[in-house]
């Protein structure tokens, strides 16, 4: 009698053991479309569903804030944001959230670190970029790079000094009229970090955000294990890396998405500055950094770079590392960013 | 009396059996555990069983098609008519938490735990 008793409890055992999995915390994710023109993806352990929920709002919601604000393609009811500065070139301060100011700040201190290597002042050579592809995607027929001579004047509008902040007025004024913004450069960066920074001033933790490339996580995984962070190979097969990062970001930049073709010529979306043409000595450039904006600047601003000098500037910065493929399959990376990759 | 405890010994080991087996039949991580999700312009066009072979065409509100095949617990994207094909050339994926995004057409094909079963 007591061994049959003890029988069905262990079964009893058993099945609770089953049931109590439930309490720990269980890996959920939401996927958005509607920030940034790219995927951007939430990971997080939270032990309830309503927990997530609540966690998914406050990310989604601050994403499309700053997604609003940096949007230089549409206007947003009582917003002014970048597409309300560059319509005013030429004629007016905009008063605008400080979230721009602050991100603006940033971006011209990351211009003038990298040699003007990233500009978010090149918006209107980027325009041209940006509809030449879209009448690729619409007409493949009739696809053709912008002209030479309409991308030089373009050019003639791009120096960053003429973006004016005032501080204590809350305004951005391009003096230039044809000077344009564009901030996709550091825009997805920057609004993950700020993100991030809510998160951790709320104590939450076990949180991977991926925002088309550009990732930043807090804390471990449920099991305490730290996030691994893939690289892609632009050449399909394997991934070119895969990551352990503790609390770092990881950012990174290709030309293999994003392009159009005319006459199997590829034009990809990452244009140099120098050339005002898509920058050809690299197909993916991955930055860690602890600062995710820093990290997506710097990504665009070394594509733009040769070998050696995005070696020596990568390496001159504290806390910072870089994987740069080249075309050819090969690659350079910095001597720290070995010691990030997981065996396989 | 001897016979009723040899009884209960057998119901409760079978019990026990039938719970180990049912455990790892719905261990995490296994085929048999989880979904492939469609979701199209935000909204679940699809949930199909992972561990099941099937062939579906997804076509978006604008027409927009993408053809996704489960096999051998694996989802993929055989084709599609988006210009960048990023959603033809990704792996295969069978892991929760894995994607395949067609962002042109609005497509996102996860792989998640079956609904309910916690």
């Amino acid at each position: 009698m007591r061994r049959g008793m003890a029988c069905l409890g262990l079964a009893l055992c058993l099945l609770l053991a089953g049931c109590a999995r439930e309490a720990r915390p269980q890996r959920r994710q939401a996927v958005w479309l509607d920030v940034f023109d790219t995927v951007t993806v939430l990971t997080a352990y939270t032990a309830t569903e309503e927990e997530f929920a609540r966690l998914s709002e406050e990310v989604h919601g601050e994403l499309l804030a700053c997604h609003r604000l940096f949007d230089i393609y549409n206007e947003y009811e009582g917003l002014n944001n970048l597409h309300t500065v560059n319509g005013s070139a030429g004629i007016a301060p905009v008063r605008t959230d400080a979230r721009v100011l602050d991100m603006l700040e940033e971006a011209r201190a990351m211009h003038d670190a990298t040699g003007g290597r990233v500009n978010v002042a090149m918006g209107a050579v980027l325009a041209l970029w940006h509809e030449a592809r879209a009448v690729a995607g619409e007409d493949p027929e009739h696809a053709r790079p912008p002209e030479a001579a309409a991308l030089a004047e373009a050019a003639a509008h791009t120096d960053i000094s003429g973006v004016l902040l005032d501080r204590g007025a809350g305004t951005v004024f391009l003096a230039d009229p044809a000077m344009r913004l564009d901030v996709g450069a550091i825009g997805k960066g920057w609004a993950v970090r700020s993100v991030c920074e809510r998160l951790r001033g709320e104590g939450v933790t076990g949180v991977c955000l991926s925002a088309g490339g550009n990732i930043a996580t807090i804390g471990a995984r449920g099991d305490g294990s730290p996030w691994r962070v893939a690289v892609e190979n632009p050449f399909g097969g394997d991934y070119a890396a895969v990551l352990a990062i503790g609390d770092l970001a990881a950012v990174t930049s290709g030309s293999y998405e994003r392009f159009f073709t005319v006459d199997g010529v590829r034009y990809h979306h990452i244009i140099d500055p120098e050339t005002l043409y898509p920058s050809d000595r690299w197909v993916s450039v991955t930055v860690l950094a602890e600062d995710s904006a820093l990290a997506d600047a710097l990504s665009t601003a070394l594509f733009n770079m040769d070998g050696a000098e995005a070696l020596a500037l990568a390496e001159g910065m504290e806390g910072v590392e870089a994987l740069l493929i080249r075309p050819d399959g090969t690659s350079v990376e910095t001597a720290g960013f070995a010691a990030f990759r997981q065996g396989g | 009396m001897a016979k009723r405890n040899d009884a209960l010994l057998a119901a409760a080991l079978l019990l026990a059996a039938l719970l180990l087996w049912g455990a790892a039949r719905l261990r995490p991580g296994s085929a048999a555990a989880l979904d492939v999700t469609v979701t199209v312009d935000g909204g679940e066009a699809a949930r199909l069983p992972l561990a099941e072979d099937a062939r579906l065409e997804i076509v978006n509100a604008r027409g927009g098609v993408n053809v996704l095949v489960v096999e051998g617990g694996a989802a993929r994207v055989v084709g599609a008519d988006c210009p960048n094909q990023v959603c033809v050339r990704s792996r295969p994926i069978s892991q929760e938490g894995e994607l395949i995004v067609c962002l042109p057409h609005g497509v996102v094909i996860a792989i998640e735990r079956h609904e309910g079963g916690r």
